[in-house]
């Protein structure tokens, strides 16, 4: 499948400050890449070349097989994009907002104002002045403008940020319907990988610039450090009897044992038999999972790989 | 619709919706005001003084006649001009840096030079009609206050140096535009548009004001006295200048990060 949008070994350096090095990533039809990483990690200066903004100082980006450049400009005709905080002309209103923009991207049909208002539940909103929008309706405002000539990529950066939670929900299930029924392929980057994992379909993880991981979506649980956590009531002597058998385990800072043995986590049942047995009932026994934010701190090396 | 004539509407209905056309359009009121005011002291400086208009050690030299008001009114938008004129081009570059709308503008179908022109002319079409409406005012100023010395020779002499005067002033305020883009705001081309009116002052003063292109509209429109000739190689100073500034804002816009 032909990628929508590629970049080929990009590299930024500015300042003597390596933004982004050495990335290269692909986005499909239809697909929604979540790009994560911690504020200053090179997501928006990743962003900034991909629309051209920011010329790299090594490698290329490419959006619908062709080459950014200042040449390239008709690839923009079917490319929406949204980077950093949305901000619109502060004294016009809303609807003025999109039509100016409507204009610019050179749409003789102004009805296109409307049905973008009505899609982002912008309506009650319409005819506010920008400058006096929420920060969430500020979002909406940037995603229409995004959307307002019907784009086949979509690139937006941190959009669901100072949205409610039931409008995070809303943009999630409104970016995955514009990804699976439309096949709008959409690039979106957040520092939040569980609000992305919920609706991206492969998830690239940029620090320091570099891409440390990329992940099928579905894949990802499989990435996940495990481990088994056990209640007994004497827990010196029960660590002794767990050791005995030959699983590493120890006393976590809450008091209860645990285990990363993957024989312990595959067979919990067969642990409980075994305590039982040798006199040590278990008060407690669960497998846990780390979270997602866990595994993203864990991955990129700012918390303990036992972290969980 | 153009892309040209896309983003000249936009422009334009930026600006409409904007306080700056109301803060510059009250400036070029008061100034032809200011100017017919001196002109009615002048023409009746008993009368002046005895309603109190005039302080009793006010000294106000000149005379109240068409071609004396023609001359002040191309020296206000000299001088005027070069202060409201900038203020205009770094509002209309600097505006997209400060509210941080540049980016959406960054990435449109077209070419991005584009942009930068249908801004440039938005700056001299407003610079162009606010000159056109100080004048006209001022004009209708001086007829309300029945200046003497009305001719078809002066009125074409005046008008025409007025006309010279605001395309020097108006072709300056492309270097504005550009300090706009360097200098992501309105800080960077007010501090060079202050600067630059500063040094006008002091260079003509000092006698090189001929080398200087912000000091030539201001001479040309005769604020050092009659007789100022403008030879081809001032109107070229200015001229480049202009270009510069035009240049180096398409380069800003084309060729440097945008963060």
């Amino acid at each position: 499948m032909k990628s929508l949008i590629e970049t080929d070994r990009l590299s930024k350096r500015y300042n003597g400050f390596q933004a982004v090095e050495d990335l290269s990533l692909s986005v499909n039809k239809g697909e929604i890449y979540g790009f994560i990483g911690l504020n200053g990690s090179g997501k928006t200066t990743t962003i900034r070349m991909l629309l051209g903004m920011i010329k790299p100082t090594s490698g290329t980006c490419f959006i619908y097989g062709k080459k950014v450049n200042l040449r390239n400009y008709a690839i923009w005709e079917k490319v929406g994009y949204m980077v950093e905080t949305p901000y619109a002309y502060p004294e016009l209103t809303v609807k003025e907002n999109l039509h100016a923009f409507r204009r610019l991207r050179l749409i003789s049909n102004p009805d296109v104002v409307d049905q973008v208002i009505d899609r982002l539940n912008l309506t009650p909103y319409a005819d506010k002045k920008a400058k006096n929008l929420s920060l969430g309706n500020a979002q909406r405002l940037g995603i229409a403008k995004a959307l307002l000539h019907k784009p086949g990529i979509l690139i937006l950066d941190e959009p669901v940020n100072g949205l409610d939670p039931a409008g995070i929900v809303e943009i999630r299930e409104f970016l995955q319907e514009l990804a699976f029924n439309e096949g709008i392929a959409i690039f979106i980057s957040s520092h939040l990988l569980t609000e992305i994992a919920r609706i991206a379909t492969k998830v690239g993880i940029i620090h320091q610039g570099r891409l440390v991981q990329e992940v099928e979506a579905a894949q990802l649980h499989l990435l996940l450090n495990q481990r088994l956590v056990l209640g007994v009531r004497e827990k010196t002597q029960a660590l002794e009897v767990m050791a005995s058998a030959g699983f590493v385990s120890s006393l976590n800072k809450d008091g209860f044992i645990e285990t990363y043995d993957v024989n312990a986590i595959k067979r919990p049942d067969d642990v409980a038999r075994f305590l039982v047995h040798q006199g040590h009932s278990p008060t407690k026994l669960a497998v846990e999972e780390e979270d997602l934010e866990t595994y993203f701190l864990r991955l990129i090396g700012q918390k303990g790989d036992k972290l969980l | 619709m153009t892309p040209l004539l896309a983003v000249l509407q936009v422009e334009a209905m930026k600006l409409r919706k904007s306080k700056l056309l109301w803060i510059v359009l009250a400036t070029f009121t008061i100034a032809p005001l200011m100017g017919g005011f001196f002109m009615f002291v002048l023409k009746n400086p008993e009368l002046a003084k005895s309603t109190g208009l005039l302080g009793a050690k006010a000294q106000i030299a000149g005379e109240a006649t068409w071609p004396a008001y023609f001359s002040m009114l191309a020296q206000i938008i000299a001088v005027g001009g070069l202060l409201v004129f900038g203020f205009v081009a770094s509002w209309i570059f600097g505006r997209e840096y400060t509210d941080r709308t540049i980016k959406d503008l960054l990435a449109l179908p077209y070419h991005r030079g584009i942009l930068v022109l249908a801004k440039f002319l938005v700056v001299f079409a407003t610079a162009g009609l606010l000159s056109l409406y100080a004048v006209g005012f001022g004009m209708l100023i001086g007829w309300g206050i029945s200046l003497s010395g009305w001719s078809s020779a002066v009125w074409q002499e005046g008008l025409f140096i007025i006309v010279i005067t605001a395309l020097l002033t108006i072709s300056l305020s492309t270097p504005i535009a550009f300090f706009a883009c360097w200098g992501k705001g309105y800080l960077a081309p007010l501090g060079f548009m202050i600067l630059m009116v500063v040094f006008s002052q002091i260079i003509a003063a000092i006698g090189y004001g001929d080398y200087f292109p912000w000091s030539i509209p201001a001479l040309y429109s005769g604020i050092a006295g009659e007789g100022y000739n403008l030879k081809a190689s001032n109107a070229f100073t200015v001229l480049f200048t202009s270009l510069a500034g035009i240049i180096g804002t398409l380069v800003w816009w084309l060729y440097a990060d945008q963060y």
